[in-house]
């Protein structure tokens, strides 16, 4: 009859311990998640301040910028075959971007959008960083349609928060220059605690050049 | 089965013959001939037919029951042919392959080859291996591969012969079993003394990028775990039992690593040292010291090449390039990897320091792959020098510096001289500089060669004439770019294989990859190789290379060059892929056929004959 007793207390006990546990998870989850959010919005408003437009501006070589929008209908890599940048605006940038990442003590990307010169509707994301990681880049692209979120951005010089891909959080910011004009953006990148993240790319795009040496068929 | 009976008409009579049998293998139609043997440049079609590409005037398939299948072969090789099952009525077949001489020195080993329809030209072609235990039942039409109307299963017949065989000749038999009936096909296999030498003269390269596609193709496994290890490995070893090696490249084109391709790492600066080499030993230990290829044919050995993880940005981080950091972060965590290797004993592997990450990638302001900008050239030496840093100069381990040029390398050789020594150069730009390999090779480079694999549409022998190519060049390799990804559907909506050389075998029941016909042929065709070369003590190698470039093409070595064309004076930065076409098409082209291996083979056996 104790014995009894005792088990029916234990039950008791362990099931008003155990039964909140899945709202407690969920609790824990979201509040991890609102914290990376709220993280990731601070890299982002140090980013807007850190960041120099001007130089953002001077990373791709003029050369480069007039074969960006290049078609030739029998060399569809010609514009990624011609991309080139400066180095030193590049490097300078690409540092302080990681520097930036690195204020967090999670994987972190920091990556930089900049509009294609002379085309206001495309956008093209200039500097990634080590995860390979964002909302928006189609993989291998080298410039896309501006997406709406970032017209936002670049239009109001507000930051956004971006939630498109499961798991993933992006908040973006605005890069001023020096005449205060919003010339770009950064993505900062992350994921939430207990997501997945995929593996990054390693293969090609389209395969070397002139896949066929001098055929002999 | 009724014989064809050939073999006693007379010449003109046989070709009219011979003409009929084409004209009715090509158009698919049935012949009264049940099981019959190919030889193994004559693929064939589901429709008691050959593939249209492999077919020639002097199509030898062998129906005749009575008089064997003839083939020949060195020791240490295989000899290989299609075994076709046509049963125009279908149903119910067993089939096996025998050596019915007493001595059991050959070994056969026989594959189902899956019929592939093709979304380009809408044909069916067989590459796809399904390795099958003997006597093999199946069913016509076959239920698994789904083809309307079809009439033939094929098989391809591997048939071992190991150095330690006896020459002669060793007898076989194909038996087929419909219901009661029962037909056979004879074959003989004649032994020379020669012996294939065990390392090749080429090395043929299987090119892939990183490591998720295991999970893809193999049920949602995990990656990395025990399960991906023992997967990976079986794949180095289907390309090492076929002559071949296999890379995976390990880090994005952002220079993340991939866990088990690189040890772990921890600190900055100062205190960056390797943490862990859990997984990497996990993954590449086996690899390194040969124990992955225990049980082959070719027997235990050290994978010959690797590539390292490094990259603009591990082991030292991109923040610090430039800096002081970078270095003591390379030179540390370098250091301790050349210790490590050193301490394991894994000496007989190049380790190649290799970049693969391009500009417009948007990771870093270089192109570490297929360079076309001079002032690109100077991270190379800069990487050299850390390199040299990392390394004690009397170190066993080899690391080399690998790089893969195309537009620039001709600037390269020049201004990279010292700096890089294993080339990997895009085959067509290659073909404009005969003086390359005496110059790379003069200085004691490593110089391969790359391009994509002929997909399954081309004529059979497509598959050897990068191999042939190489060795007439007298460079080291040959690598395919990517040979582990077969398409969305290459079971039934087949985007030709130009990708894959080794399906996943998960939809057979396998865990782990299976060859193709392409892989057969060209091992085949590198065993060849390796033949011919271990013949330049008594015949000039000059004179080898005339007679395989004669006897493949009715070609000379230098008409495997092509002549300089004027785009080659402009800087490599204002050509494009259209002006390189160009001056490959103004080259010119030559023509071969589904018998060029098989003359050049003949030339090999003439002089195997000879040796003493």
């Amino acid at each position: 009859m104790r014995k009894r007793l005792v088990l029916t207390v234990l039950v008791g006990l362990c099931g008003s311990v155990l039964l909140p546990i899945p709202i407690q998870a969920e609790d824990q989850a979201k509040k991890e998640s609102e914290g990376v959010v709220r993280d990731l919005n601070e890299i982002a408003r140090v980013a807007s301040v850190m960041l120099d437009g001007d130089v953002c501006r001077r990373i791709m070589t003029e050369r480069a910028i007039g074969y960006l929008s290049k078609i030739d209908p029998r060399d569809p890599w010609v514009a990624s075959d011609n991309f080139d940048v400066y180095h030193e605006a590049y490097i300078e940038t690409k540092k302080t971007l990681i520097r930036l990442s690195r204020l967090v003590p999670y994987a972190c990307d920091v990556n930089l959008w900049m509009p294609v010169p002379g085309d206001s509707g495309k956008i093209q994301v200039l500097i990634r960083n080590v995860n390979e990681w964002s909302q928006f880049w189609t993989w291998g692209a080298l410039t896309q349609e501006t997406p709406t979120v970032m017209k936002q951005v670049l239009q109001a010089g507000r930051s956004e928060i971006v939630r498109q891909k499961p798991g993933m959080i992006s908040v973006l910011a605005p890069v001023f220059d020096s005449l205060g004009d919003t010339v770009g953006l950064v993505e900062v990148v992350a994921f939430e605690p207990n997501a997945a993240p995929p593996q990054v790319h390693a293969h090609r795009v389209g395969g070397p050049i002139s896949v066929a040496p001098p055929a002999l068929e | 089965m009724r014989a064809m009976g050939g073999t006693r008409f007379g010449a003109t009579m046989r070709k009219l013959v011979l003409a009929a049998f084409i004209s009715f293998h090509v158009a698919g139609s049935a012949l009264p001939a049940d099981v019959f043997i190919l030889p193994e440049f004559q693929r064939p079609t589901p429709f008691n037919g050959v593939v249209a590409a492999d077919a020639t005037p002097d199509f030898p398939g062998h129906r005749d029951t009575k008089t064997p299948y003839r083939a020949a072969t060195a020791r240490n090789a295989f000899v290989s042919f299609h075994l076709v099952v046509d049963l125009p009525a279908g149903g119910d077949f067993e089939v096996s392959v025998k050596i019915t001489d007493a001595t059991r020195e050959l070994e056969v080993d026989l594959f189902r080859e899956w019929f592939h329809l093709t979304e380009s030209n809408r044909n069916y072609y067989p590459d796809a291996l399904v390795p099958v235990s003997m006597p093999y039942k199946a069913r016509l039409p076959d239920p698994d591969n789904r083809i309307e109307k079809q009439t033939s299963s094929a098989f391809w017949v591997d048939v071992w012969v190991p150095k330690e065989a006896t020459p002669g000749v060793y007898r076989g038999v194909a038996l087929l079993r419909t219901g009661h009936k029962r037909t056979t096909v004879p074959f003989e296999i004649s032994v020379v003394e020669a012996t294939v030498p065990e390392k090749d003269v080429v090395t043929i390269d299987h090119n892939s990028y990183g490591s998720s596609w295991l999970a893809d193709y193999y049920g949602g496994i995990e990656v990395p775990s025990e399960q991906s290890f023992r997967v990976t490995h079986l794949y180095h070893r289907l390309f090492y039992e076929h002559r071949g090696v296999f890379h995976q490249l390990g880090y994005g084109h952002g220079g993340k690593v991939i866990a088990e391709f690189a040890p772990e790492i921890e600190g900055s600066g100062r205190t960056r040292r390797i943490k862990n080499w859990g997984l990497y030993d996990r993954h590449y230990g086996p690899l390194l010291d040969g124990s992955a290829f225990a049980g082959s044919r070719r027997g235990p050995r050290p994978i010959p090449f690797v590539y390292l993880p490094i990259n603009p940005e591990w082991p030292a981080s991109f923040l610090w390039w430039g800096e002081p950091g970078y270095e003591t972060e390379f030179v540390n965590v370098v250091s301790q990897m050349e210790q490590h290797f050193r301490q394991k004993g894994w000496t007989q592997t190049r380790f190649e320091m290799f970049f693969n990450h391009k500009k417009r990638y948007k990771a870093f302001p270089w192109d570490g792959d297929e360079t076309r900008f001079p002032e690109d050239d100077n991270y190379f030496r800069e990487y050299r020098g850390l390199l040299r840093k990392a390394l004690p100069p009397e170190t066993p381990v080899k690391f080399v510096f690998r790089n893969d040029s195309s537009w620039a390398m001709e600037r390269q050789f020049e201004s990279l001289a010292g700096v890089v020594d294993f080339w990997v150069c895009g085959g067509s730009v290659f073909a404009w500089y005969p003086q390359a390999p005496r110059l790379l090779k003069g200085r004691g480079d490593i110089v391969w060669l790359y391009g994509g694999a002929p997909d399954v549409t081309k004529v059979s022998t497509a598959i050897t004439e990068n191999p042939l190519r190489v060795w007439l060049y007298g460079v080291d390799g040959w690598v395919h770019w990517q040979t582990t990804n077969p398409g969305e559907d290459p079971w039934f909506a087949f985007n030709g294989g130009a990708e894959v050389l080794a399906y996943p075998g998960e939809r057979f029941g396998i865990r782990g990859p299976i060859p193709s016909v392409r892989l057969k042929l060209q091992r085949n065709c590198v065993q060849d190789l390796a033949l011919l070369d271990s013949f330049k003590a008594r015949v000039s190698i000059e004179t080898l290379k005339a007679a395989a470039a004669r006897q493949y093409n009715n070609s000379e070595p230098e008409a495997w060059w092509t002549p300089r064309p004027p785009l080659a004076d402009q800087p490599p930065y204002d050509w494009t892929n259209a002006t390189i076409d160009d001056a490959v098409t103004a080259a010119g082209q030559q023509k071969f056929n589904s018998s060029s291996w098989d003359n050049v083979r003949r030339y090999i056996l003439q002089l195997a004959r000879e040796e003493k």
